[in-house]
């Protein structure tokens, strides 16, 4: 948890990934992609779909072993999952089994909390995210935005220093997730972790990043990485002009990729 | 092989409780409203009380030939006899309980850690795989003969074509179960810190769950196909042994005692079943 603000917090070196494909013949996923985040950044991966962006952060999260090259956290490179790198995903990955609290308390009870403490801890987190009155439901009986949020304090309660986020808000509906991105603009503002964002929404990238990585499809490449210098706090932000002119900027980056890849 | 899910057989008081995203899973309902669900509950199984009925006219009329089909009332008459004064009955449905349930409960243990273990261990699953895929059709029963040479016409050859029989459907269940967790919901644990072990007891096996509980319920019919037909086959007690013994002491009351006792047992048994699984499993999505 130590190191100074601005340091090289996560650090992919040239990480190439092949899938073998029905064929025999190996698909390239990734090709030599390096991306650095330093401490307390927010870094977001945009692309088209098949950029092979998500595949990225599950080998960042250790999930994946890369065919090739390097993760390094603090230095030190990975092996295999991690409570201190956080992962949310896209859809509801949190367990239908367990009622709210005990979705949020998984890590804490993973990781042998005595009870009072894990008690504690989820009501913080609970409280965070606004559903503390929702502690003893399970996720059936919630909406797709409340389930993302439970998703996010599942993994602010283990504690990491580095958030994976694989659009986590990708399968709400537009306000839910206006809703959703200026509360995690809150959380970030105020606790600066780092944080690897996959998004395949340009706005979405524009209002959370300081950084985003662009990226484009077969093979999986680093296209460019372009710096956002929209002054913060960020939720008024989408109506400055800059605004439009990133989002442009961005999406006639990727446009030809993008349409190849719908067909 | 069906799969028969728990959740298909929701009791009815779960249906109106859905779509309430505002009270709690357990929210209680009004005593009234509990006790008039109880009731058409029960109210549901009036085509069996119909022919009972149906059954004790008909023979009141001589229409039914009381060798074959005595009237209900002196079956009722016999129930009485062989529970409060004998006693006899209670020895056979116990016999036959103890026999039936040893061999579930053995299955259930030896299947149900199979099939997590099929399921995760790549070897395992490889070696299993095959031999359950090549014994699973063949019919249990006709291995009886063979285990009575090697065990006996006791206990001890009937529970294990017992444990045989329910091996299968729990084993193929759970393997099936545990394929079928969803990736995410591993990756999740993993990156909460889960160890191995954790993800078997705190992922795994919550997951796959409602597949070994179908499992189970499938088991527990053929358990009770099982211990009729074994103790037909040969025995000295038990509830197939009664049927057996009623029948050749032309005893058609006490014959359909056993028939109806056994039909009630895999009965209760199952709706014990169901109503735990609707217990254990109110997270699931309807």
């Amino acid at each position: 948890m130590n190191g100074a603000p601005g340091a090289v917090h996560v650090e992919i070196r040239r990480i190439t990934q092949r899938f073998r494909s029905g064929r025999g013949a190996d698909l390239l996923a990734l090709d030599r992609v390096d991306l650095q985040a330093r401490r307390g950044e927010f870094v977001s991966i945009v692309g088209p779909s098949g950029c092979g962006k998500s595949t990225l952060l599950y080998i960042v999260a250790g999930l994946l072993r890369a065919s090739d090259g390097q993760v390094l956290v603090d230095g030190k490179p990975i092996d295999g999952p991690d409570p201190d790198r956080g992962l949310v995903l896209q859809n509801s990955s949190i367990f239908p089994w367990r009622t709210v609290e005990e979705n949020v308390a998984f890590g804490p009870q993973m990781s042998g909390v005595p009870q009072t403490e894990r008690r504690s801890r989820v009501a913080h987190y609970l409280d965070m995210v606004g559903l503390t009155k929702f502690a003893g439901f399970y996720p059936r009986e919630l909406s797709g935005g409340m389930k993302q949020r439970i998703a996010i304090a599942q993994m602010l309660a283990c504690g990491p220093s580095v958030f994976l986020m694989d659009e986590p808000f990708g399968a709400l509906d537009s306000l839910s997730r206006e809703v959703l991105q200026d509360q995690l603009l809150h959380l970030w503002e105020r606790d600066r972790k780092t944080v690897l964002f996959v998004t395949h929404s340009i706005d979405e990238a524009v209002l959370l990043s300081d950084r985003i990585v662009v990226m484009s499809p077969l093979p999986g490449r680093v296209k460019e990485v372009v710096e956002v210098d929209l002054p913060r706090p960020r939720q008024e932000t989408r109506a400055l002009p800059q605004f439009g002119q990133l989002r442009n900027h961005i999406w006639s980056a990727i446009r030809k990729e993008t349409m190849e890849a719908i067909g | 092989m069906t799969i028969v899910t728990a959740s298909d057989q929701a009791p009815p008081k779960e249906a109106n409780g859905q779509g309430s995203a505002h009270s709690p899973a357990h929210a209680p309902k009004p005593s009234g409203q509990k006790f008039w669900n109880r009731l058409s509950a029960v109210a549901r199984y009036y085509p069996v009380f119909l022919i009972f009925l149906v059954w004790e006219i008909l023979s009141r009329l001589d229409v039914l030939d009381p060798m074959f089909m005595p009237p209900l009332e002196d079956v009722a008459r016999t129930f009485y006899q062989q529970v409060f004064v004998t006693h006899e009955l209670l020895g056979h449905i116990g016999v036959s309980f103890m026999r039936a349930g040893a061999g579930l409960g053995l299955a259930a243990i030896v299947g149900i850690a199979a099939g997590i273990l099929m399921g995760r261990v790549r070897a395992i699953e490889s070696f299993l795989d095959p031999l359950i895929s090549a014994l699973f059709p063949t019919p249990k029963l006709a291995l009886f003969p063979l285990m009575m040479i090697f065990l006996g016409i006791g206990d001890a050859s009937k529970i294990a074509l017992i444990f045989l029989g329910c091996f299968f459907p729990i084993v193929i269940n759970t393997y099936t179960g545990v394929k079928n967790v969803d990736k995410f919901f591993v990756w999740n644990a993993l990156t909460k810190g889960a160890s191995q072990r954790q993800l078997i007891w705190h992922v795994i096996i919550p997951a796959s769950l409602p597949f070994v509980f179908a499992g189970l319920r499938v088991a527990t019919s053929t358990a009770f196909l099982l211990i009729v037909a074994s103790e037909l086959i040969a025995a000295n007690d038990g509830l197939g042994y009664l049927i057996m013994f009623a029948e050749r002491s032309f005893d058609p009351a006490l014959m359909w005692c056993g028939i109806l006792v056994i039909a009630g047992m895999g009965f209760t048994v199952d709706r014990l079943l169901l109503a735990l699984g609707a217990r254990l499993f109110v997270w699931q999505d309807k």
